[in-house]
């Protein structure tokens, strides 16, 4: 101190290269120095000392847990000096101190462990002072604490070592405890003033270069920890962890962390932020969790049982600390996933800064050591992220790990599922397929992109090579075989429908059942194999084989609702209404919010119940629909939004919607009749009943969507939306079907109102116009409606009557045979067909088509097979 | 059941029955010293038949809920137990009524789903930012990061809801059941650390059976019990994965790891992305060995480990390629090319190019008639939506003040989260006067609306970016892609990214009111570099490339066929190529089961930036 007082060049300059390890120099500073003055020899005994010593370990660095050597030929030198430095005694007192304190590294050097404690303990490390003292001293001190530590860890507990006080009592419990807890007092210590060190030199290392700053000089190197300070920045944990300890554990790894990082403190940092995200995901969970700012449990489940009642606290104080980091609103993770998170995205950042990237063979090794490193972050962001459902963020994550996954499958697969699991199914495809091409042997890959294909994404074509390349495994693809047929089916079933031309159709229709026949033989348990060859016969009207294999399905899988559905559609081909409503009041049991069911259900009630129940299902699936969504989904939380927001924001709109409700003491009456004669009341006995109920119905309907409306319709997912205009869709159905066309109107509006341009809607609205009597506005509708979708049979059907009563025949025969070249087996358009043949005088052809219809007909379900979804 | 474990399990019903209230703490400390009493209920358990069930699962019921934590963890302990019991039954064909049990895992439910006010239980957790100091780290000290969807979302820390607003169940439906089971899967994970032994081993039973029973590889189990195959959801196994991979690290490595073989085996089997992707990576990051400890902990092994990187000074990383840069480059840099060929070319081209770099660099952005131009065209800001956002220069460098390069392409680099950045370089900042909404960039709260949409925005331009670095073989090729879209001409089908195909028309529709909020942020200048950056992509070591993106750089236009402000014609052809797929989608406008995963997230998010802009 006085040194740097003095405010010498020669001494500041000497201070610069302990300080910065330069020890190649100091010999000649050395040589300088005792040529000023006679009394500085002994300091030029000290640095000699000292640089012959930290030459002599840096030649021959100590390895972990390898015991230092004996005595060697090169340290006797270094043992001279220091001798001779100590044996003169003219050295200022903190000089005198370092002397000993190389003294004692020394003897560690040498082996001599209780030599160095004897060193140590006449110095007394705790007397030691932080403020003020040069930099090179705060290392001096920090490898004096790590080295006084390892001393205590290799001499035996029982011997009387020196700084053990209770020499008397050899290993009794007591002395072992606190010898224990000695032993990492002085780790810790060793920790905490090599942080501040290496913070130190860094600034100071910073405002060199600064003052210095024209010529290049050395290039701002990288400070090394020695081995002394490696084992004092780490040891400490190590023992915790050791010794079962968590808690204290956990402890140590975040105060380290807190500490303002340096370029050195780097790789540490990241190592001991991956070790502390392992611990929070592997060790810990949310009600075991203490923040960093908390102080931990006193007995906590993380410790090692058997040992616990070793939870102490930090029973030092050092007079100078490392910094932490500070501010205002720093962010102090509350919670297991938030701080596991945390410390990974900053491992990952390092991690991906110091991924190598160039692929030369050269740094083969390095790439791999980095990619593993890499990996390791990347998989455990995948653990934390996916616990909390954040796909997107995670495939955001491991997408910027691609530059350095040239080749690398597991990175690559990853990214995909991750693409799936955040729902950017293109992109996962595309991803899925360079899978295939690094590990072509592996089924489940390309399975992966025919769920998709066939799913969000329709991409049929795909689906089938990406099928085909299962199938073509053979043997090989073992279970997955079944399922390579059953995908393959799937396509070919969806191609079926899609396809135009009723050739392609029946073809595609074929090549489905064949593959799912395959599918199901291969695996006879699997209960979706059973289903889609029953859905497949279904749509092939087979209907008394769809039945045995759907009863098969459903046996392998007893509420299936797909299965149920189909059952229930199968026995209303046969004409069993009852039966199938029943059916679908069983499913319904079970899955009382799936839409599906319900518009079935509709359309059987209107059929064998009469259409008031079914506008009780209309204004049901309405409830459904509010309850349903008014409840936000978690599992579909994009983080764009935060859910909470969307959450709230739903309910509030949602909240400001009254759904009239028909068990309110003032509709009572409404509930009774509907039990007693409800149906009379609607459409027999008063226009003004009817009315009344209608209304009801349409403001309750109407309420909904015009509450949506002015919060932006649009604004959640669609889903919610498209099926809202479905159901009114229904319920203006069954309004058409009871010959009500304001009321029909009515609800078609709403629908129009999401979808105005839907083609269903305006088929809607063309039966309106057809039941007001208006043809020519009616068949305005239709064509509006196939100038949206060309292909839509029923308006096709629809249209064809229009023109057959406007005499157009030859227009409304083309417009039927399209339809059925679209759609074979919709019996109603056979049946118009026949009408404008027999119209055109036609016969033959018109009793052929009368005969299809009429066989058709008695295989027709109540709502096509087709809305069962197909998906794997 | 033995007479013994009988006795035991009815001394405990008993006891529980008539014990004070007062005596209840030191009961509860008590329960786990009766060491025979946990096998006998598990017994119970098992045993369909046992007349003690009912008996027993009310009892559970009664200790869960006390409120003491100890009791409701002793019957927590039991949860895997009960679910295997449950879903086992359920699946088999004659179904037994599991009654009892039903009602205890239901009435757990019910327990959990409320706070103790009686209101619905959010369970929810933030999505930490790099973008943000946190008590571990500072950002400026990590570099730049990456400027996406993600980074720029959690600009300010979002709070996610991952579990809530449960409604209350009296009976368990096939529609209900695994949002029951997952949610007390939840709850199991929250308390798991607090489970013995047994019942980690039962968690790792439960998950090994429910995976295999009625699968092949139910034949290679010593369990064989004839079952049938239990339906399983893919959150539901991501909770059982959760507390396998405790158990794996905490005394049950070896039954663990068999179990999370199966949950993989099946999620493989089922397509289930979500399982399969924590299965691998639990699979992948498992330590090579066993636990020797005594207790079978392996939480944790740690060594002391030596400091300095591993990886040698002259390996190119990303680091050392920005380390390089800092040294050649004071001033800000529009090339984006540089990290990306750095990576796919060898070492010599990656000098040729950053040749290149430099020479492009004597028309710094801040050249006087370049901002001049941008500033003469507030207009641009108005016609187009997908115009790529000015965060060349809003963004700056946090380490070392700008010194590093925008880079549209690396999702990692390139685009620090810079509004939190206070050592942002002058010459970024001359951007921050470019539009009316320029200004108001720099202030946090505002920009991180913007910078959200911007992100998605850009990830779209990066996806299809993509597309046509696939597209074009060589640099004629890509030149034509970048031709036609200069000439205000639909984009061929082929390089229309397949991601923009997912936009619904409707929302699409929906989105245009935003528009002009969004163009607002958007700038000539950033839109050029953008362009700059389809030249750079294929056209690195073309002479010619290099000089015409120069002159985009300068804010010059030579290309005859560009009319002014035509940097920006990019996004607005981007905006033709989602008009052109509007027919085949509105087909599909009323399909009631069309998946709209993706889509649906847009419009909220849309939304969203009306309300916060």
């Amino acid at each position: 101190m006085t040194a740097r007082k003095s405010g010498s060049r020669l001494e500041t300059e000497i201070e610069r290269c302990r300080s910065e390890s330069q020890w190649d120099k100091i010999p000649e500073l050395v040589r300088q120095l005792s040529a000023k003055l006679i009394a500085n020899d002994d300091l030029g005994e000290l640095l000699l000392g000292e640089c012959k010593l930290q030459t002599y370990l840096k030649e021959n660095p100590l390895k972990q847990g390898a015991s230092p050597r004996g005595p060697r030929p090169k340290l006797v030198e270094v043992r001279k000096h220091l001798t001779a430095a100590l044996d003169r005694g003219n050295l200022k007192a903190d000089y005198l101190q370092e002397v000993s304190l190389l003294m004692a590294k020394l003897c560690y050097v040498e082996g001599e462990y209780r030599d160095a404690l004897g060193h140590y303990s006449r110095v007394n490390l705790d007397d030691l002072q932080l403020g003020g003292a040069p930099v090179y001293r705060l290392s001096m001190i920090a490898e004096a604490y790590a080295t006084k530590g390892l001393c205590l860890e290799k001499v035996p507990a029982a011997s009387p070592s020196l700084s053990n006080k209770n020499t008397g009592s050899p290993s009794s419990n007591r002395s072992t405890t606190d010898r224990d807890q000695e032993i990492i007092n002085c780790y810790e210590k060793s920790g905490d003033i090599a942080l501040l060190y290496l913070q130190e030199a860094e600034k100071a290392l910073s405002a060199g270069i600064q003052n210095r700053s024209p010529k290049p000089g050395p290039t701002a190197q990288d400070l090394e920890l020695g081995y002394f300070l490696e084992t004092g920045l780490q040891r400490a944990h190590v023992i915790h962890f050791k010794n079962g300890n968590l808690t204290q554990g956990v402890g140590r790894f975040r105060e380290i962390l807190r500490a303002v990082e340096n370029r050195t403190t780097q790789s540490l940092r990241m190592t001991i932020a991956r070790q502390l995200a392992e611990i929070l995901l592997r060790g810990m969970c949310e009600q075991s969790y203490w923040s960093p700012l908390e102080d931990p449990p006193t007995v906590s489940p993380l410790d090692d049982p058997t040992r616990q009642g070793h939870t102490r606290t930090k029973n030092y104080s050092l007079s100078r600390r490392p910094r932490v980091y500070s501010g205002e609103n720093l962010f102090c993770p509350q919670e297991n996933t938030e701080e596991a998170l945390l410390l990974l995205l900053i491992s990952e950042s390092m991690a991906n800064r110091d991924a190598v990237l160039s692929r030369i063979p050269e740094h083969n090794n390095d790439r791999i050591i980095s990619l593993q490193s890499a990996s390791v972050v990347y998989d455990l962001l995948t653990i934390a992220l996916g616990r909390r459902g954040q796909y997107e963020m995670l495939s955001e994550c491991l997408e910027r790990a691609m530059k350095f996954a040239f080749e690398e499958f597991h990175l690559w697969y990853q990214l995909a599922l991750s693409l799936m699991a955040a729902g950017k199914s293109a992109r996962a495809v595309k991803v899925l397929k360079e899978c295939i091409r690094l590990k072509p042997d592996d089924p489940t890959i390309p399975l992966l992109a025919v769920k998709l294909c066939i799913g969000p994404l329709h991409w049929l074509d795909e689906g089938e090579c990406f099928g085909k390349i299962v199938i073509d495994m053979g043997e090989k693809a073992a279970e997955f075989r079944a399922k390579g047929f059953l995908a393959i089916g799937l396509v070919y079933s969806l191609k079926a429908t899609d396809a135009s031309l009723r050739s392609t159709q029946e073809e595609y229709q074929r090549k489905a059942l064949g593959a799912f026949q395959r599918a199901q033989s291969l695996s006879p348990t699997d209960h979706l194999a059973a289903f889609y060859l029953a859905l497949q016969l279904a749509v092939s009207r087979q209907i008394p084989e769809a039945l045995g294999y759907v009863r098969q399905a459903l046996q392998l899988q007893g509420d299936d609702v797909h299965s149920l559905h189909l059952l229930a559609l199968l026995l209303s081909a046969q004409k069993h209404y009852h039966d199938a409503l029943n059916i679908i009041e069983m499913a319904l049991s079970e899955y009382p919010e799936n839409f599906n069911l319900l518009y079935t259900k509709v359309k059987l009630e209107s059929m064998c119940r009469g259409p008031e129940e079914a506008l009780l299902t209309c204004k049901h699936m309405l409830q459904i629909w509010k309850s349903f969504y008014n409840l936000t989904n978690p599992s579909d939380s994009g983080r764009g939004s935060s859910l909470l927001d969307r959450a709230l924001a739903d309910r509030r709109q949602l909240n400001a919607m009254t759904l009239p409700d028909f068990s309110d003491p003032d509709t009572g009456g409404l509930l009774d009749a509907n039990t007693l004669g409800f149906s009379s009341m609607f459409s027999v006995c008063s226009v003004h009943a009817t009315s009344i109920a209608a209304s009801r119905v349409e403001q309750a309907l109407s309420e909904v969507a015009s509450s949506l409306q002015s919060s932006a319709p649009k604004h959640g997912p669609m889903h919610p939306w498209m099926t809202l205009a479905q159901i009114w869709l229904h319920a203006a159905e069954v309004y058409t079907g009871m010959s009500k066309p304001a009321e029909a109107s009515a609800c078609t509006q709403e629908a129009s109102n999401l979808f105005p341009t839907s083609h269903n809607v305006l088929y809607m609205r063309g039966q309106i116009a057809e039941l007001r009597g208006n043809i020519d506005e009616a068949k305005r509708w239709y064509e509006e409606a196939l100038s949206i979708n060309p292909t839509h049979v029923k308006t096709m059907q629809r249209l064809g009557l229009i023109l057959h009563q406007l005499q157009r025949y030859s227009l409304s025969e083309k417009v039927l045979r399209d339809a059925v070249q679209v759609n074979s087996t919709a019996h109603d358009v056979w049946n118009s067909l026949g009408e404008v043949l027999q119209a055109q005088g036609n016969a033959a052809a018109a009793t052929e088509c009368f005969l299809t219809a009429l066989e058709l007909e008695a295989s027709s379900p109540i709502l096509p097979f087709t809305i069962i979804p197909r998906a794997l | 059941m033995l007479g013994s474990e009988r006795g035991v399990v009815e001394e405990w019903l008993s006891e529980f029955k008539s014990l004070p209230e007062t005596q209840i703490p030191s009961y509860a400390g008590s329960l786990h010293l009766k060491k025979s009493l946990v096998p006998a209920l598990y017994r119970v358990i098992q045993d369909p038949n046992s007349e003690l069930m009912e008996p027993v699962c009310h009892q559970l019921f009664e200790l869960y809920r006390s409120s003491e934590d100890r009791l409701r963890r002793f019957t927590l302990q039991f949860l895997p137990e009960l679910v295997w019991v449950y879903l086992r039954v359920t699946a088999s064909r004659d179904r037994q009524s599991n009654g009892c049990i039903e009602a205890l895992l239901l009435g757990i439910y019910n327990l959990e789903i409320v706070d103790k006010d009686g209101n619905s239980k959010l369970l929810s957790f933030t999505i930490p930012s790099l973008s943000k100091p946190s008590i571990y780290h500072e950002p400026s000290s990590l570099g730049p990061m990456a400027l996406t969807e993600g980074a720029l979302c959690q600009h300010d820390l979002i709070r996610v809801v991952y579990s809530g607003l449960h409604p209350q169940r009296e009976t368990f439906t096939a529609q209900n059941r695994f949002e029951v089971l997952c949610f007390l899967m939840l709850c199991y994970n929250s308390a798991v650390v607090y489970m013995p032994l047994s019942s980690y081993q039962s968690v790792c039973r439960m998950s090994s059976r429910l995976c295999v029973c009625g699968f092949p590889r139910q034949q290679q189990k010593l369990w064989r019990e004839p079952c049938n195959r239990v339906l399983l959801d893919p959150e539901f196994m991501v909770q059982m994965l959760t507390a396998v991979y405790h158990a794996i690290y905490n005394g049950e490595w070896q039954m663990g790891q068999e179990a999370l073989e199966d949950l993989l085996y099946r999620a493989q089997l089922e397509l289930y992305s979500q399982p399969l992707l924590l299965a691998n990576a639990m699979k992948n990051s498992l330590p090579d060995s066993a636990p020797d400890e005594p207790r079978g902990r392996k939480v944790l092994q740690v060594e002391v480990t030596p400091t300095i990187s591993r990886i040698s000074i002259s390996a190119i990383t990303t680091a050392s390629i920005r380390r390089h840069r800092w040294k050649r480059e004071d001033c800000f840099d529009y090339s984006t090319a540089g990290e990306l060929t750095l990576i796919v070319n060898p070492p010599s081209l990656a000098q040729h190019h950053h040749h290149h770099h430099h020479h492009h660099r004597r028309h710094p952005p801040w050249d006087p008639t370049a901002k001049e131009e941008r500033e003469g065209r507030p207009h641009s800001y108005h016609s187009s939506s997908s115009s790529i956002p000015p965060i060349t220069f809003e963004d700056a460098d946090g380490m070392s003040g700008g010194e590093d390069s925008f880079n549209v392409n690396d999702p990692d680099e390139g685009f620090s989260s810079g509004a939190s950045n206070s050592s942002q370089p002058g010459g970024t900042k001359a951007g921050g006067s470019m539009g009316p909404r320029g200004g108001s960039l720099n202030n946090n709260s505002s920009s991180s609306s913007i910078k959200r949409a911007i992100a998605a925005r850009l990830s779209r331009e990066k996806d299809r970016e993509r597309e046509a670095e696939k597209q074009a073989d060589s640099s004629a090729d890509h030149q034509a892609v970048v031709r036609r879209r200069h000439q205000k001409q639909p984009s061929p089908p082929a390089s229309i990214n397949l991601e923009v195909i997912h936009l619904s028309p409707i929302k699409k529709h929906l989105s245009f009111p935003v528009v002009p909020t969004l163009v607002r942020t958007g700038s000539t200048s950033s839109s050029k570099s953008f362009d700059c950056m389809n030249f750079n992509l294929n056209g690195a070591d073309d002479e010619r490339e290099e000089e015409k993106e120069e002159a985009e750089a300068a804010g010059e236009d030579k290309e005859g066929g560009l009319p002014a402000g035509g940097s920006h014609h990019h996004s607005t052809v981007s905006l033709q190529e989602d008009h052109l797929i509007r027919p085949e989608n509105a087909q599909d406008i009323l399909s009631p089961g069309a998946p709209l995963t993706k889509q649906s997230r847009s419009p909220s998010f849309n939304m969203q930036i009306i309300s916060q802009v």
